[in-house]
Protein backbone atom coordinates (compact mmCIF):
# COMPACT_ATOMS: atom_id res chain seq x y z
CA UNK A 1 0.00 0.00 0.00
CA UNK A 2 1.23 3.40 -0.83
CA UNK A 3 1.52 5.59 2.13
CA UNK A 4 -0.56 8.72 2.41
CA UNK A 5 2.58 10.79 2.44
CA UNK A 6 3.88 9.23 -0.79
CA UNK A 7 0.53 9.68 -2.46
CA UNK A 8 0.59 13.30 -1.61
CA UNK A 9 4.13 13.59 -3.00
CA UNK A 10 3.14 11.84 -6.23
CA UNK A 11 0.17 14.12 -6.60
CA UNK A 12 2.40 17.16 -5.93
CA UNK A 13 4.91 15.92 -8.56
CA UNK A 14 2.14 15.44 -11.15
CA UNK A 15 0.59 18.85 -10.48
CA UNK A 16 3.68 21.04 -9.93
CA UNK A 17 6.51 19.52 -11.99
CA UNK A 18 6.03 21.84 -15.04
CA UNK A 19 5.65 24.94 -12.90
CA UNK A 20 8.84 24.13 -11.07
CA UNK A 21 10.74 23.79 -14.33
CA UNK A 22 9.34 27.12 -15.50
CA UNK A 23 10.11 28.71 -12.15
CA UNK A 24 13.65 27.38 -12.33
CA UNK A 25 14.11 28.72 -15.85
CA UNK A 26 12.71 32.11 -14.81
CA UNK A 27 14.98 32.19 -11.78
CA UNK A 28 18.00 31.40 -13.91
CA UNK A 29 17.04 34.14 -16.38
CA UNK A 30 16.46 36.58 -13.54
CA UNK A 31 19.91 35.74 -12.18
CA UNK A 32 21.47 36.53 -15.57
CA UNK A 33 19.55 39.84 -15.83
CA UNK A 34 20.43 40.80 -12.25
CA UNK A 35 24.06 40.04 -12.93
CA UNK A 36 23.97 42.10 -16.15
CA UNK A 37 22.38 45.09 -14.43
CA UNK A 38 24.61 44.93 -11.39
CA UNK A 39 27.83 44.49 -13.31
CA UNK A 40 28.69 47.78 -15.04
CA UNK A 41 30.80 46.21 -17.74
CA UNK A 42 28.09 43.80 -18.80
CA UNK A 43 25.39 46.52 -18.67
CA UNK A 44 27.60 48.81 -20.65
CA UNK A 45 28.10 46.15 -23.30
CA UNK A 46 24.33 45.99 -23.82
CA UNK A 47 23.33 49.64 -23.42
CA UNK A 48 26.23 51.50 -25.04
CA UNK A 49 25.36 50.68 -28.67
CA UNK A 50 21.78 51.92 -28.09
CA UNK A 51 22.92 55.15 -26.42
CA UNK A 52 25.51 55.70 -29.13
CA UNK A 53 22.89 55.23 -31.83
CA UNK A 54 20.50 57.67 -30.12
CA UNK A 55 23.31 60.13 -29.57
CA UNK A 56 24.26 60.03 -33.24
CA UNK A 57 20.64 60.65 -34.20
CA UNK A 58 20.45 63.56 -31.74
CA UNK A 59 23.66 65.15 -33.02
CA UNK A 60 22.47 64.78 -36.60
CA UNK A 61 19.18 66.46 -35.75
CA UNK A 62 20.60 69.40 -33.73
CA UNK A 63 20.94 71.81 -36.67
CA UNK A 64 17.33 71.15 -37.69
CA UNK A 65 15.61 70.98 -34.33
CA UNK A 66 17.68 73.19 -32.04
CA UNK A 67 19.55 75.34 -34.60
CA UNK A 68 16.93 78.09 -35.01
CA UNK A 69 16.31 78.25 -31.24
CA UNK A 70 20.05 78.51 -30.48
CA UNK A 71 20.57 81.17 -33.16
CA UNK A 72 17.57 83.15 -31.90
CA UNK A 73 18.75 82.93 -28.28
CA UNK A 74 22.30 83.93 -29.23
CA UNK A 75 21.09 86.90 -31.27
CA UNK A 76 18.87 88.00 -28.39
CA UNK A 77 21.67 87.63 -25.85
CA UNK A 78 24.14 89.56 -28.04
CA UNK A 79 21.57 92.30 -28.65
CA UNK A 80 20.81 92.57 -24.93
CA UNK A 81 24.40 92.70 -23.82
CA UNK A 82 26.27 94.36 -26.66
CA UNK A 83 28.74 96.08 -24.35
CA UNK A 84 29.67 92.78 -22.71
CA UNK A 85 30.11 91.10 -26.10
CA UNK A 86 32.29 93.95 -27.35
CA UNK A 87 34.27 93.84 -24.12
CA UNK A 88 34.88 90.11 -24.57
CA UNK A 89 35.69 90.32 -28.28
CA UNK A 90 37.80 93.48 -28.13
CA UNK A 91 41.12 91.85 -27.17
CA UNK A 92 40.68 89.09 -29.76
CA UNK A 93 39.61 91.51 -32.50
CA UNK A 94 42.39 93.90 -31.53
CA UNK A 95 45.02 91.18 -31.97
CA UNK A 96 43.51 90.12 -35.30
CA UNK A 97 43.39 93.69 -36.61
CA UNK A 98 46.95 94.32 -35.41
CA UNK A 99 48.17 91.21 -37.21
CA UNK A 100 46.26 92.16 -40.33
CA UNK A 101 47.66 95.71 -40.34
CA UNK A 102 51.21 94.41 -39.71
CA UNK A 103 50.83 92.01 -42.60
CA UNK A 104 49.45 94.67 -44.92
CA UNK A 105 52.29 97.07 -44.02
CA UNK A 106 54.79 94.29 -44.68
CA UNK A 107 53.26 93.65 -48.11
CA UNK A 108 53.21 97.39 -48.86
CA UNK A 109 56.79 97.79 -47.72
CA UNK A 110 57.91 94.88 -49.93
CA UNK A 111 56.08 96.34 -52.93
CA UNK A 112 57.61 99.78 -52.40
CA UNK A 113 61.09 98.33 -51.89
CA UNK A 114 60.74 96.40 -55.11
CA UNK A 115 59.73 99.53 -56.95
CA UNK A 116 62.49 101.66 -55.41
CA UNK A 117 65.15 99.00 -56.05
CA UNK A 118 64.06 98.94 -59.64
CA UNK A 119 65.31 102.50 -60.03
CA UNK A 120 66.61 102.23 -63.53
CA UNK A 121 63.78 100.26 -65.04
CA UNK A 122 61.70 101.82 -67.81
CA UNK A 123 58.63 102.02 -65.52
CA UNK A 124 60.63 103.78 -62.83
CA UNK A 125 62.02 106.31 -65.30
CA UNK A 126 58.50 106.92 -66.62
CA UNK A 127 57.31 107.50 -63.05
CA UNK A 128 60.09 109.95 -62.39
CA UNK A 129 59.19 111.86 -65.54
CA UNK A 130 55.51 111.84 -64.57
CA UNK A 131 56.38 113.15 -61.12
CA UNK A 132 58.46 115.94 -62.61
CA UNK A 133 55.82 117.03 -65.12
CA UNK A 134 52.69 116.66 -62.97
CA UNK A 135 54.23 118.03 -59.78
CA UNK A 136 53.06 114.97 -57.83
CA UNK A 137 55.69 113.47 -55.51
CA UNK A 138 57.23 110.20 -56.70
CA UNK A 139 56.47 108.65 -53.30
CA UNK A 140 52.76 109.46 -53.85
CA UNK A 141 52.87 107.82 -57.25
CA UNK A 142 54.52 104.70 -55.77
CA UNK A 143 51.88 104.55 -53.02
CA UNK A 144 49.11 104.95 -55.58
CA UNK A 145 50.57 102.09 -57.61
CA UNK A 146 50.72 99.89 -54.50
CA UNK A 147 47.10 100.51 -53.52
CA UNK A 148 45.39 101.95 -56.57
CA UNK A 149 42.32 104.14 -56.03
CA UNK A 150 38.98 102.83 -57.23
CA UNK A 151 35.58 104.44 -57.67
CA UNK A 152 32.99 102.67 -55.52
CA UNK A 153 29.99 104.96 -55.76
CA UNK A 154 28.86 108.00 -57.69
CA UNK A 155 26.00 110.20 -56.53
CA UNK A 156 24.56 112.93 -58.73
CA UNK A 157 22.71 115.18 -56.30
CA UNK A 158 20.50 118.21 -56.86
CA UNK A 159 21.96 121.24 -55.11
CA UNK A 160 19.94 122.60 -52.21
CA UNK A 161 17.22 119.94 -52.06
CA UNK A 162 19.64 117.02 -51.82
CA UNK A 163 17.38 114.96 -54.10
CA UNK A 164 19.31 112.12 -55.73
CA UNK A 165 19.20 112.57 -59.51
CA UNK A 166 21.25 109.50 -60.35
CA UNK A 167 23.58 106.93 -58.89
CA UNK A 168 26.17 104.44 -60.01
CA UNK A 169 27.38 101.91 -57.50
CA UNK A 170 29.67 98.90 -57.46
CA UNK A 171 28.63 97.90 -53.95
CA UNK A 172 25.36 97.60 -52.07
CA UNK A 173 24.87 100.36 -49.51
CA UNK A 174 22.03 101.62 -47.38
CA UNK A 175 19.29 103.77 -48.89
CA UNK A 176 20.92 106.02 -51.48
CA UNK A 177 18.23 108.74 -51.25
CA UNK A 178 19.00 109.07 -47.53
CA UNK A 179 22.75 109.17 -48.20
CA UNK A 180 22.35 112.01 -50.68
CA UNK A 181 20.06 113.85 -48.23
CA UNK A 182 22.53 113.48 -45.36
CA UNK A 183 25.51 114.42 -47.56
CA UNK A 184 23.66 117.58 -48.56
CA UNK A 185 22.81 118.36 -44.93
CA UNK A 186 26.47 117.90 -43.89
CA UNK A 187 27.65 119.97 -46.84
CA UNK A 188 25.13 122.75 -46.05
CA UNK A 189 26.08 122.71 -42.39
CA UNK A 190 29.83 122.95 -43.05
CA UNK A 191 29.39 125.62 -45.69
CA UNK A 192 27.15 127.67 -43.34
CA UNK A 193 29.16 127.08 -40.19
CA UNK A 194 32.56 128.26 -41.40
CA UNK A 195 31.90 131.65 -42.86
CA UNK A 196 34.89 132.02 -45.13
CA UNK A 197 33.03 133.51 -48.04
CA UNK A 198 31.28 131.50 -50.71
CA UNK A 199 33.18 128.22 -50.28
CA UNK A 200 32.24 124.62 -50.89
CA UNK A 201 32.96 121.38 -49.09
CA UNK A 202 35.14 119.35 -51.47
CA UNK A 203 36.29 116.35 -49.53
CA UNK A 204 35.18 114.02 -46.74
CA UNK A 205 37.52 111.31 -45.46
CA UNK A 206 36.49 108.33 -43.38
CA UNK A 207 39.01 105.59 -42.62
CA UNK A 208 39.66 103.74 -45.89
CA UNK A 209 37.40 105.88 -48.08
CA UNK A 210 37.38 109.41 -49.43
CA UNK A 211 34.31 111.21 -50.71
CA UNK A 212 35.30 113.56 -53.50
CA UNK A 213 32.73 116.33 -53.96
CA UNK A 214 32.63 118.42 -57.11
CA UNK A 215 30.16 121.28 -57.43
CA UNK A 216 28.38 122.37 -60.57
CA UNK A 217 25.63 124.92 -61.11
CA UNK A 218 22.46 122.89 -60.48
CA UNK A 219 23.92 119.76 -59.00
CA UNK A 220 26.97 118.37 -57.33
CA UNK A 221 28.66 115.00 -57.74
CA UNK A 222 29.91 112.95 -54.80
CA UNK A 223 32.28 110.10 -55.62
CA UNK A 224 33.24 107.52 -53.01
CA UNK A 225 36.82 106.41 -53.62
CA UNK A 226 38.64 103.53 -51.94
CA UNK A 227 42.41 102.98 -52.00
CA UNK A 228 45.07 105.63 -52.22
CA UNK A 229 43.46 108.94 -53.09
CA UNK A 230 46.40 110.83 -54.55
CA UNK A 231 46.59 114.29 -56.09
CA UNK A 232 47.09 112.80 -59.55
CA UNK A 233 43.97 110.63 -59.17
CA UNK A 234 42.04 113.65 -57.87
CA UNK A 235 43.07 115.58 -60.94
CA UNK A 236 42.05 112.73 -63.28
CA UNK A 237 38.73 112.39 -61.48
CA UNK A 238 38.06 116.13 -61.70
CA UNK A 239 38.62 116.03 -65.45
CA UNK A 240 36.35 113.02 -65.79
CA UNK A 241 33.58 114.75 -63.82
CA UNK A 242 33.93 117.92 -65.92
CA UNK A 243 33.39 115.75 -69.00
CA UNK A 244 30.40 114.10 -67.34
CA UNK A 245 28.90 117.45 -66.43
CA UNK A 246 29.35 118.73 -69.98
CA UNK A 247 27.48 115.72 -71.38
CA UNK A 248 24.81 115.60 -68.70
CA UNK A 249 24.02 119.24 -67.86
CA UNK A 250 21.79 120.03 -70.86
CA UNK A 251 19.56 117.01 -70.25
CA UNK A 252 19.72 116.37 -66.51
CA UNK A 253 16.54 118.31 -65.68
CA UNK A 254 14.33 116.18 -67.94
CA UNK A 255 15.99 112.79 -67.56
CA UNK A 256 14.25 110.29 -65.29
CA UNK A 257 16.16 108.76 -62.38
CA UNK A 258 16.48 105.45 -64.22
CA UNK A 259 17.83 107.16 -67.35
CA UNK A 260 20.41 109.08 -65.34
CA UNK A 261 21.47 105.88 -63.52
CA UNK A 262 21.97 104.13 -66.83
CA UNK A 263 23.92 107.11 -68.23
CA UNK A 264 26.24 107.09 -65.20
CA UNK A 265 26.75 103.35 -65.42
CA UNK A 266 27.82 103.57 -69.07
CA UNK A 267 30.02 106.58 -68.40
CA UNK A 268 31.92 104.99 -65.52
CA UNK A 269 32.25 101.58 -67.18
CA UNK A 270 34.33 103.10 -69.97
CA UNK B 1 8.45 106.18 -62.77
CA UNK B 2 9.90 107.35 -59.47
CA UNK B 3 9.48 110.97 -58.42
CA UNK B 4 11.37 112.39 -55.42
CA UNK B 5 10.14 115.36 -53.38
CA UNK B 6 11.76 117.10 -50.44
CA UNK B 7 9.42 117.83 -47.55
CA UNK B 8 10.46 119.74 -44.43
CA UNK B 9 8.89 119.54 -40.99
CA UNK B 10 8.89 122.95 -39.30
CA UNK B 11 7.84 124.19 -35.87
CA UNK B 12 9.05 125.18 -32.43
CA UNK B 13 10.85 122.93 -29.92
CA UNK B 14 8.81 120.09 -28.47
CA UNK B 15 5.75 120.40 -30.69
CA UNK B 16 6.15 116.76 -31.75
CA UNK B 17 7.59 116.94 -35.27
CA UNK B 18 9.78 113.85 -34.84
CA UNK B 19 6.95 111.99 -33.09
CA UNK B 20 4.62 112.72 -36.00
CA UNK B 21 7.26 111.42 -38.39
CA UNK B 22 7.83 108.24 -36.38
CA UNK B 23 4.10 107.65 -36.16
CA UNK B 24 3.83 108.08 -39.94
CA UNK B 25 6.85 105.91 -40.80
CA UNK B 26 6.84 103.23 -38.12
CA UNK B 27 3.44 103.64 -36.45
CA UNK B 28 5.07 103.99 -33.02
CA UNK B 29 5.08 106.63 -30.28
CA UNK B 30 7.60 107.16 -27.49
CA UNK B 31 6.80 109.16 -24.40
CA UNK B 32 10.34 110.30 -23.61
CA UNK B 33 11.36 113.53 -25.32
CA UNK B 34 14.61 113.45 -27.27
CA UNK B 35 15.19 116.77 -29.01
CA UNK B 36 16.39 116.65 -32.61
CA UNK B 37 19.83 118.15 -33.09
CA UNK B 38 20.44 119.61 -36.51
CA UNK B 39 18.40 117.53 -38.86
CA UNK B 40 17.35 113.95 -39.43
CA UNK B 41 16.34 112.71 -42.84
CA UNK B 42 13.84 109.95 -43.49
CA UNK B 43 12.19 108.51 -46.55
CA UNK B 44 8.79 107.08 -47.39
CA UNK B 45 7.68 105.62 -50.71
CA UNK B 46 4.07 106.11 -51.69
CA UNK B 47 2.20 104.65 -54.66
CA UNK B 48 0.43 107.33 -56.66
CA UNK B 49 -2.90 106.73 -58.45
CA UNK B 50 -1.07 107.34 -61.75
CA UNK B 51 1.04 104.24 -61.09
CA UNK B 52 4.15 106.34 -60.40
CA UNK B 53 6.03 106.10 -57.13
CA UNK B 54 6.53 109.15 -54.94
CA UNK B 55 9.61 109.11 -52.79
CA UNK B 56 9.05 111.56 -49.92
CA UNK B 57 12.42 112.67 -48.56
CA UNK B 58 11.41 114.16 -45.23
CA UNK B 59 13.77 116.55 -43.42
CA UNK B 60 12.91 116.78 -39.75
CA UNK B 61 14.58 119.97 -38.52
CA UNK B 62 15.45 120.84 -34.95
CA UNK B 63 12.95 123.19 -33.31
CA UNK B 64 13.32 126.93 -33.61
CA UNK B 65 11.62 129.97 -32.06
CA UNK B 66 11.04 131.57 -35.46
CA UNK B 67 11.43 130.16 -38.95
CA UNK B 68 13.68 133.10 -39.88
CA UNK B 69 16.22 131.59 -37.48
CA UNK B 70 16.13 128.12 -39.05
CA UNK B 71 19.12 127.15 -41.17
CA UNK B 72 18.10 128.49 -44.60
CA UNK B 73 20.23 125.98 -46.50
CA UNK B 74 18.15 123.14 -45.01
CA UNK B 75 15.03 124.67 -46.57
CA UNK B 76 16.46 125.03 -50.08
CA UNK B 77 14.79 123.00 -52.81
CA UNK B 78 11.80 122.04 -50.63
CA UNK B 79 8.53 121.24 -52.32
CA UNK B 80 6.43 120.85 -49.22
CA UNK B 81 6.39 122.25 -45.68
CA UNK B 82 4.50 120.81 -42.73
CA UNK B 83 4.34 123.47 -40.03
CA UNK B 84 3.53 121.90 -36.67
CA UNK B 85 2.30 123.63 -33.51
CA UNK B 86 1.29 122.29 -30.11
CA UNK B 87 -2.39 122.90 -29.24
CA UNK B 88 -1.54 122.84 -25.52
CA UNK B 89 1.11 125.60 -25.72
CA UNK B 90 -0.12 128.95 -27.09
CA UNK B 91 3.47 130.13 -27.47
CA UNK B 92 3.86 127.70 -30.36
CA UNK B 93 0.98 129.21 -32.41
CA UNK B 94 0.60 132.81 -31.18
CA UNK B 95 3.06 134.08 -33.79
CA UNK B 96 1.88 131.76 -36.54
CA UNK B 97 0.63 134.67 -38.65
CA UNK B 98 4.13 136.18 -38.90
CA UNK B 99 5.63 132.75 -39.54
CA UNK B 100 3.26 132.08 -42.42
CA UNK B 101 3.89 135.56 -43.84
CA UNK B 102 7.60 134.80 -43.82
CA UNK B 103 7.02 131.50 -45.62
CA UNK B 104 4.74 133.17 -48.19
CA UNK B 105 7.40 135.80 -48.83
CA UNK B 106 10.44 133.54 -49.07
CA UNK B 107 8.99 130.22 -50.20
CA UNK B 108 5.79 131.03 -52.03
CA UNK B 109 6.12 128.04 -54.40
CA UNK B 110 6.26 125.53 -51.59
CA UNK B 111 3.08 123.62 -50.66
CA UNK B 112 2.25 124.21 -46.99
CA UNK B 113 0.17 122.39 -44.41
CA UNK B 114 -0.34 123.75 -40.89
CA UNK B 115 -0.94 121.06 -38.27
CA UNK B 116 -2.01 121.24 -34.63
CA UNK B 117 -0.50 118.33 -32.69
CA UNK B 118 -1.29 116.77 -29.26
CA UNK B 119 -5.05 117.07 -29.69
CA UNK B 120 -5.38 114.01 -27.42
CA UNK B 121 -4.17 116.06 -24.43
CA UNK B 122 -6.50 119.02 -24.43
CA UNK B 123 -9.57 120.31 -26.14
CA UNK B 124 -8.11 122.14 -29.11
CA UNK B 125 -10.96 124.70 -29.30
CA UNK B 126 -8.81 127.47 -27.75
CA UNK B 127 -6.16 127.11 -30.44
CA UNK B 128 -8.79 126.66 -33.13
CA UNK B 129 -10.73 129.80 -32.13
CA UNK B 130 -7.54 131.83 -31.85
CA UNK B 131 -6.36 130.83 -35.34
CA UNK B 132 -9.79 131.15 -36.94
CA UNK B 133 -10.05 134.72 -35.67
CA UNK B 134 -6.77 135.43 -37.42
CA UNK B 135 -7.97 133.76 -40.60
CA UNK B 136 -5.31 131.05 -40.47
CA UNK B 137 -6.24 127.82 -42.25
CA UNK B 138 -5.21 124.75 -40.27
CA UNK B 139 -5.08 121.52 -42.29
CA UNK B 140 -5.96 119.31 -39.31
CA UNK B 141 -5.65 118.71 -35.58
CA UNK B 142 -3.82 115.46 -35.01
CA UNK B 143 -2.23 113.31 -32.32
CA UNK B 144 1.13 111.60 -32.76
CA UNK B 145 0.31 109.70 -29.56
CA UNK B 146 -2.92 108.09 -30.73
CA UNK B 147 -2.11 108.31 -34.44
CA UNK B 148 -5.30 110.28 -35.14
CA UNK B 149 -5.06 112.11 -38.48
CA UNK B 150 -1.30 111.56 -38.90
CA UNK B 151 -1.34 109.46 -42.10
CA UNK B 152 -3.65 111.97 -43.77
CA UNK B 153 -1.25 114.85 -43.12
CA UNK B 154 1.42 113.21 -45.26
CA UNK B 155 -0.80 111.52 -47.84
CA UNK B 156 -2.74 114.76 -48.49
CA UNK B 157 0.54 116.59 -49.02
CA UNK B 158 1.71 113.81 -51.35
CA UNK B 159 -1.49 114.21 -53.40
CA UNK B 160 -0.92 117.97 -53.57
CA UNK B 161 2.68 117.48 -54.71
CA UNK B 162 1.86 114.89 -57.35
CA UNK B 163 -0.65 117.17 -59.16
Amino acid sequence: MVKEEDKLQMLRDILLVDDRQVANAVNQRLDVITQTIEERAKLSEKVDPIIQEKLDEFVAEIPVTLGPTITKTLKKEIANSQDAVVEALYPIMGKMIKRYVQNEIKVLSETINKKVNNTFSLISLKRKMRARFTGVKESDLILAEANPPAINEVFLIQKGSGILLGNHSTTETVDKDMISGMLTAIKSFVEDAFTGGNQNLENIEYELYTIHIQNFYNFYIAVVVSGNYTRSFESQLENKLFKLSKKLSPSVSHLSREETDSFLEKFFKK
Amino acid sequence: MKISKKIVLLGQFGVGKSSLLRRFLENVFETDYKPTLGVQIKKKMLDLPSGDKLSMIIWDLEGFMAIAKARASYLLGSEGFIYVFDVTRPITYENLEQELDFIALKYNNVALQVIGNKCDLENHDIAKNHLEKKGIMVHSYVSAKTGEGVQEVFTDLAKKLSK
